[in-house]
């Protein structure tokens, strides 16, 4: 049985993974573009819209923008590429709760030999991190099966919280999943959810953002021991400067915290669900 | 009465027996694909159907019959619907032919229902309406002709109650979620309502087990499965996406041709119908390809698509949905700062506070009015509190009370009220969170006083900030500013300012601007609360 190593093995997102700049600028690294229409115009994900235009143009459109997976030929020039030179594909997708991206991989990859798709059953950076962890095991080199499991453990181990400013885009969009009774928008109320079991559900709800960050390093401290392995990567729409804040209470919450991934940005296909004033982190514990 | 009022009268017994399990019937729906609309579906070809009916005038049996069996065609609505409408105009068929009605019709009618309902679907499978059909027609098939049609009747709906509770055993999908196939007992409670319809005491008689174990828990087993694309199961549960159903009209139309044409868009496809006349019902992930088609083929009508994706993530929120642990009740004085504690999901309010304190039997009426199983109770005064605790302890129910001294403390508590938690954990919660706020509150001295060492003059405007007087003078403004400025001594963040001003000339808008330099770092919100005495509430935190 050969090994997989990141020479054999190409890694797969599609755009929702929101990564850190140029982080899939890599040899053996693709990630599958989703798109975002304003009216008539569309835009692919991070190609031809950065996150920051995606914001500005928010703010200055009349019309709300829509969101649509890749199609079924997007993976198939993408995975028939990768498998030209890399014998294993392994391809990570947001929730397929919250889209058919997933549906639209698993298709095409039902027709090539090695192409292994996952609904990582989360959205946005936190796919990243599942990744960058895969990363670090192909770097060491591994098993097929025994990296099959490890992705198994990867993902029930991954956890994704979050604080929006307002919930009107989750509810307009429809992605708000099991926190669609929660009361927000008012009084500055700070609406926290996590992502659980692939859907959005309620955490919690507080006023003023020191509380929101507070709540969140509470999250992190009653999730984890003190001598977990953390890993953990931030995140943001709009909100930069909340992360050293958000880094701060953490650290001081669980020291032993490694920040693996630089801070990321949203993009416009989860900001578009999300809207602007979002700040996050993902975390996966080994 | 007609033979046209007779079927009316048959139709409405049948749609009464399915209006009153429609949603129990959407619940039980995850084959072939949890989308929770069967009961719906089957509610509303029924609907066509008898409107259908009652739109013509035709008087015989026989085109009687036909208008039966082509207004539920036309119709049908999903896979439930056309395979009822099939049943149905079998069933049609041997009734046009005969005025007299007795055992050996129904089990003639029964039996050419079954026959047409297992034609038209190509692959039939077992745990399914067509399973809890030919039970009912096998049983009835077994009695005498002789033998009163009553009792054939009573036989057959027996023998059909006993196939729905066997389809959880038959196919995977059902047994796993614990439930019966929607569809197969949606047939049996339409049979019911017929038969009752028809003065059958029997008719409803026996109680049919539809769900094994828990629905909720069925919800999330069937949607994680089935939301789309899943690898099939032995039964091979639909993986489209779009549920497409619709009509083609025309002369000589070629059904076996349109029928190969969907067989290969989809699956769960269904084309039935007659050469002048054709109903199409298919999953598919490309509608347009279907129905542009179609329409090659003649006039497409009735066109239905729906995103079944879509439906099964509604079936799984509303059977997953928490039911409420815990209701909120809190007093409150004031239109605007009812209508905000009720828009923070407080479930009773009670008209009360300074110098209007409620009874405890009011604040107790609050308490036993919801359905929740236990109750918090915000007092929002300190005259009030003793009343709320009584009335906590003389009521039925669990309930705690947070003690909340001011309207500003009420709402900040109730920011993190939770329904689902029990009221311990709720109240734990609350005043945890009420301590972290401030309040203040703006009013005008009732005589001349010394209040906290300052002397203050009967109709000044006072401001008082956690009960101790902060500021005082003549210009509402200028104490609204000092008071502000005395809270933004402490770290806040966020306030929230309760107005009613009626009677001042101050706008919202001036105080916004003071606002606006008293405490520039803080995220300031005015509401209209409307409370008397107070033209100012202030919260903190």
């Amino acid at each position: 049985m050969s090994t997989l190593t990141l020479e054999n093995t190409a890694l797969v997102a599609d755009s929702t993974c929101d990564p850190p700049p140029g982080y899939f600028d890599r040899a053996g690294m693709a990630i599958v573009p989703l798109r975002v229409h304003f009216g008539d115009e569309t835009y692919r994900d991070y190609v031809d819209l950065s996150s920051g235009a995606f914001f500005a143009k928010l703010r200055e459109s009349t019309v709300h923008p829509t969101t649509t997976q890749p199609t079924a030929a997007d993976f198939e020039t993408c995975y028939a590429e990768l498998r030209r030179d890399y014998e294993h594909v392994f391809s990570f997708h947001l929730s397929r709760l919250m889209s058919g991206t997933y549906d639209a991989a698993v298709g095409v990859a039902a027709g090539m030999t090695n192409v292994h798709v996952y609904d990582t059953r989360f959205v946005s950076t936190a796919i990243t991190l599942i990744i960058e962890r895969v990363r670090a095991r192909l770097e060491e080199g591994v098993e097929l099966g025994e990296l099959e499991a490890y992705v198994d453990r990867l993902l029930a181990n991954t956890r994704l919280v979050f604080q929006v400013a307002t919930l009107e885009y989750l509810r307009r969009g429809g992605r708000i999943g099991r926190a669609s009774a929660m009361v927000g928008d008012v009084l500055g109320i700070r609406p926290i959810l996590q992502c659980r079991d692939g859907e959005l559900e309620a955490y919690a709800k507080v006023r003023g953002e020191r509380r929101a960050l507070d709540t969140m390093a509470g999250y992190l401290e009653k999730h984890t021991t003190a001598d977990d392995d953390i890993r953990l990567a931030l995140f943001h729409a709009e909100a930069p400067d909340s992360l050293p804040p958000l880094r701060q209470r953490l650290r001081a919450v669980r020291p032993q915290t490694r920040f693996v991934l630089p801070d990321a940005t949203v993009g416009a296909i989860v900001g578009t669900h999300s809207g602007p004033g979002v700040f996050a982190f993902a975390m996966v514990v080994e | 009465m007609s033979l046209r009022d007779d079927i009316l009268h048959l139709l409405d017994g049948a749609q009464a027996a399915l209006e009153a399990e429609r949603d129990h019937i959407n619940d039980l729906n995850v084959y072939p694909v949890p989308d929770g609309d069967t009961g719906t579906n089957l509610a509303l070809t029924l609907h066509g159907l008898i409107a259908e009916v009652e739109g013509s005038r035709a008087t015989t049996a026989r085109t009687l019959s036909k208008v039966v069996a082509r207004g539920s065609l036309m119709a049908a609505r999903g896979n439930s619907g056309v395979i009822l409408s099939q049943v149905v105009r079998g069933a049609c068929d041997v009734l046009a032919s005969r005025t007299a009605f007795d055992t050996g019709l129904l089990k003639e009618a029964l039996d050419a229902g079954c026959a047409a309902a297992y034609r038209a679907v190509k692959q039939p499978v077992e745990g399914t309406m067509l399973t809890v059909i030919r039970a009912m027609a096998e049983a009835a098939g077994a009695v005498s002709d002789t033998a009163p049609a009553a009792s054939a009747i009573a036989i057959a709906l027996d023998a059909g109650a006993t196939a729905v509770e066997a389809t959880t055993e038959q196919l995977d999908v059902l047994r796993r979620a614990g439930v019966v196939d929607a569809g197969g007992y949606g047939l049996l409670v339409i049979a019911r309502g017929l038969a009752g319809a028809l003065g059958t005491e029997h008719a409803q008689r026996r109680a049919v087990r539809t769900v094994v174990g828990d629905l909720a828990a069925s919800a999330d087993v069937a949607a994680s499965r089935h939301v789309a694309g899943l690898p099939a199961d032995d039964e091979k549960p639909s993986r489209y996406r779009y549920c497409t159903s619709f009509l083609v009209r025309g002369e000589a139309l070629d059904g076996a041709g349109l029928e190969r044409f969907v067989a290969a868009q989809g699956d769960s496809w269904l084309v039935v119908g007659d050469a002048g006349m054709v109903k199409v019902h298919v999953h598919t992930d490309h509608p347009g390809t279907v129905l542009s088609y179609a329409s090659a083929q003649g006039e497409i009508d009735a066109v239905e698509v729906n995103d079944m994706h879509e439906q099964t993530r509604a079936r799984t929120r509303r059977l997953t949905l928490t039911p409420a642990t815990s209701a909120a009740v809190a007093v409150v004085a004031g239109e605007g700062n009812k209508a905000l504690f009720r828009e923070l999901g407080c479930d009773g309010v009670v008209d009360g506070g300074q110098s209007m304190n409620p009874s405890a039997a009011q604040i107790m009426a609050a308490i036993e009015e919801f359905s929740a199983e236990q109750v918090v109770v915000l007092p929002n005064n300190k005259n009030i509190v003793l009343t709320a605790e009584q009335a906590a302890t003389l009521s039925g129910r669990p309930a705690a009370v947070v003690p909340t001294l001011s309207i500003p403390a009420g709402l900040s508590a109730l920011v993190a009220f939770d329904p689902s938690r029990d009221s311990a954990a709720n109240a734990a919660a609350m005043e945890e969170a009420a301590t972290h706020v401030r309040s203040a509150e703006i009013t005008h001295a009732v005589r001349d006083s010394r209040i906290d060492g300052t002397a203050v003059r009967r109709g000044q405007v006072i401001g008082l900030v956690d009960g101790r007087l902060t500021a005082s003078g003549d210009d509402l403004r200028a104490v609204f500013s000092a008071v502000l400025q005395e809270l933004a001594r402490g770290d806040i963040e966020v306030v929230t300012v309760l107005t009613a001003l009626n009677g001042f000339a101050v706008s919202v808008a001036d105080l916004e601007a003071v606002a606006g330099e008293a405490c520039p770092e803080a995220e300031v919100e005015f509401r209209e609360g409307g409370q008397p005495l107070y033209p100012i509430l202030i919260g903190a935190e």
